[in-house]
């Protein structure tokens, strides 16, 4: 567990500056629904075309449920849960290894599968401490924030569906640089999916032959069955777990077999 | 097992890629416990390659590898008996040379914080600085002290002394003496002729991927031509001994080659006024060179 421990000590600075951010996000957006939550702002919504408000999930948002699925854990924070994890993903294999630092290490007594392996798990852990902080921050802020019909089983639902997410992202970009041990491909590979995700999980929904591309969509697998509404989604999270079970295994497969670049 | 080669690779190929090029093609070696080995070669000759199958950076296309004993493919603990430094030797930049030094220890089981402290010390390097604000040199240094702080069986050094001035390059060597004298095996890549002959025992020359000569540096030495000056107090004699070759008669002054024993001329000298005899330690790289050289042919 070596390796863990140095993964998670050198990027502490990172990490923790990542989960401050998205914790003060997540902070920022739920405090604004006292100001959300009156009859005007409510008018003002339902005036914009139906088209619009299903592309940006926009149903009633005066109800807490509505209001957090959209704004606090609909938008920008899954979008940088999934920046952040492909950076991650990438560096642990690929970006150490086109630096030319990944030799020194691999020419010490640890295996190739242990080494990988230890480094997504840091990643895991970092996305765990992510997903935690700003799950008890929400929990913090129901009361100040009036929004105590959202129970914290719920919210911890939704956490535990995002942290998933990151998950599927991470393991994506560590599996694709595992095997290539190239960076742009990690990131290329990540940054697709994710763009391909979100406007799958949006725009697409409009245009009825792209309308299938929904349920392939990492953002559906994340928040399409509103576990604010019914809690933990068990068959989206095994699939994204499951996903992320089989980049890890085959990227740590293929760099155990190939050639470290110079 | 005290008798197993510390290094031997049999019929070793590697070709990089479907149709990439093939940096090996059939290395035969054995390096023998204790003995410090020389593998000299023109660069892209397979050097570099040969030293990454050793630690299992890279595998080989085929063909059979031993370290200490162990095929390093499915033996990853014996890096931990090994001290690997690349010439070129980087490290995450962000850490300090003190937390690089203590994670290898760590990776190795355990290296005591004093033995770094001694080698930091004689080697004049501060543990304390990030590892990016390090000039090349002093990066190259924290790479000496993480090869040798363990005091492995086995030291594998790829170039090692790229980037020392000359005074760190005689530093280097001696330590590698030091190695040598406690034991250790060292196999080492190297341009540095003056650093090969004042360490190795043998030399390996290779060229295009496989082994073109192995040879003990003393029957190297022999064959050497060394240049040889007699300062006569009268005009020089006209001398035909065997072994000599090029031989300028300037006045008083009488320069030549000579190959193999010098005794016949010192017996031919004994016959004259002597005033001075010069001989220049026999250059190895000239001898090298007419190795690297067929390579051009």
């Amino acid at each position: 567990m070596r390796v863990l421990r140095k993964s998670l000590r050198d990027n502490r600075r990172g990490w923790i500056g990542w989960t401050l951010a998205l914790s003060a996000i997540a902070a920022m957006y739920a405090s604004f629904y006292p100001s959300i939550n009156n009859p005007a702002m409510a008018d003002a919504l339902n005036s914009f075309p139906q088209s619009v408000k299903e592309a940006f999930h926009m149903q009633d948002y005066t109800k807490p449920e509505n209001y957090f699925a959209v704004s606090v854990f609909g938008l920008l924070v899954p979008i940088l849960v999934a920046v952040f994890a492909i950076s991650a993903g990438v560096k642990a294999i690929a970006g150490d290894e086109e630096a030319g630092t990944l030799d020194l290490v691999q020419a010490h007594p640890v295996s190739r599968v242990s080494l990988a392996l230890q480094r997504f798990l840091a990643i895991v852990v970092a996305l765990v401490m992510i997903a935690a902080v700003m799950c008890l921050v929400v929990i913090a802020l129901r009361g100040p924030g009036q929004f105590t019909a959202l129970s914290p089983g719920r919210l911890f639902a939704i956490c535990l569906q995002l942290a998933l997410f990151g998950l599927l992202f991470a393991a994506l970009a560590y599996g694709v640089g595992a095997w290539s041990g190239r960076r742009v491909y990690a990131i290329a590979a990540g940054a697709v999916v994710a763009v391909l995700g979100y406007l799958g999980d949006s725009f697409f929904t409009q245009i009825d032959s792209l309308r299938w591309m929904e349920k392939f969509s990492p953002f559906d697998w994340y928040l399409g069955g509103e576990p604010l509404k019914n809690g933990v989604q068990w068959g989206h999270a095994a699939l994204l777990t499951g996903l992320a079970v089989l980049f890890v295994a085959a990227g740590t497969w293929r760099y155990n077999q190939r050639d470290i670049a110079v | 097992m005290a008798d197993a080669p510390a290094i031997q690779t049999e019929a070793l190929v590697k070709r990089y890629g479907r149709h990439g090029t093939t940096a090996l093609k059939g290395l035969d070696l054995t390096i023998t416990p204790g003995e410090v080995f020389g593998f000299l070669g023109p660069n892209g000759a397979g050097k570099s390659t040969t030293i990454r199958i050793l630690l299992d950076l890279i595998r080989p296309t085929s063909g059979n590898v031993s370290v200490l004993g162990v095929d390093p493919r499915t033996s990853p603990d014996v890096r931990g008996k090994i001290g690997y430094l690349a010439g070129d030797f980087v490290a995450s930049s962000r850490q300090t040379g003190r937390e690089l030094l203590s994670y290898l220890g760590d990776l190795r089981g355990g290296v005591p914080a004093q033995r770094i402290d001694k080698l930091a010390s004689a080697w004049d390097l501060d543990l304390t600085k990030r590892i990016g604000s390090l000039s090349k040199g002093n990066r190259q240094k924290l790479g000496v002290i993480q090869a040798f702080v363990h005091r492995p069986p086995l030291l594998i050094l790829d170039e090692p002394t790229s980037g020392l001035d000359p005074f760190l390059q005689q530093q280097f060597v001696a330590l590698v003496r030091e190695a040598a004298d406690n034991g250790q095996t060292v196999f080492m890549s190297s341009h540095v002729m003056s650093e090969v002959q004042q360490t190795c025992d043998r030399v390996g020359i290779i060229r295009s991927g496989s082994l073109v000569t192995v040879e003990h540096i003393d029957d190297l030495r022999k064959r050497a031509l060394r240049k040889i000056e007699v300062h006569f107090d009268a005009d020089a004699p006209a001398l035909a001994v065997a072994g000599m070759s090029d031989v300028v008669v300037d006045g008083k002054v009488l320069r030549c080659k000579l190959s193999g024993d010098a005794d016949a001329l010192v017996k031919a000298l004994a016959q004259h006024h002597v005033v001075d005899l010069i001989s220049e330690e026999p250059e190895l790289e000239e001898l090298f060179f007419t190795y690297y050289a067929h390579e051009e042919a």
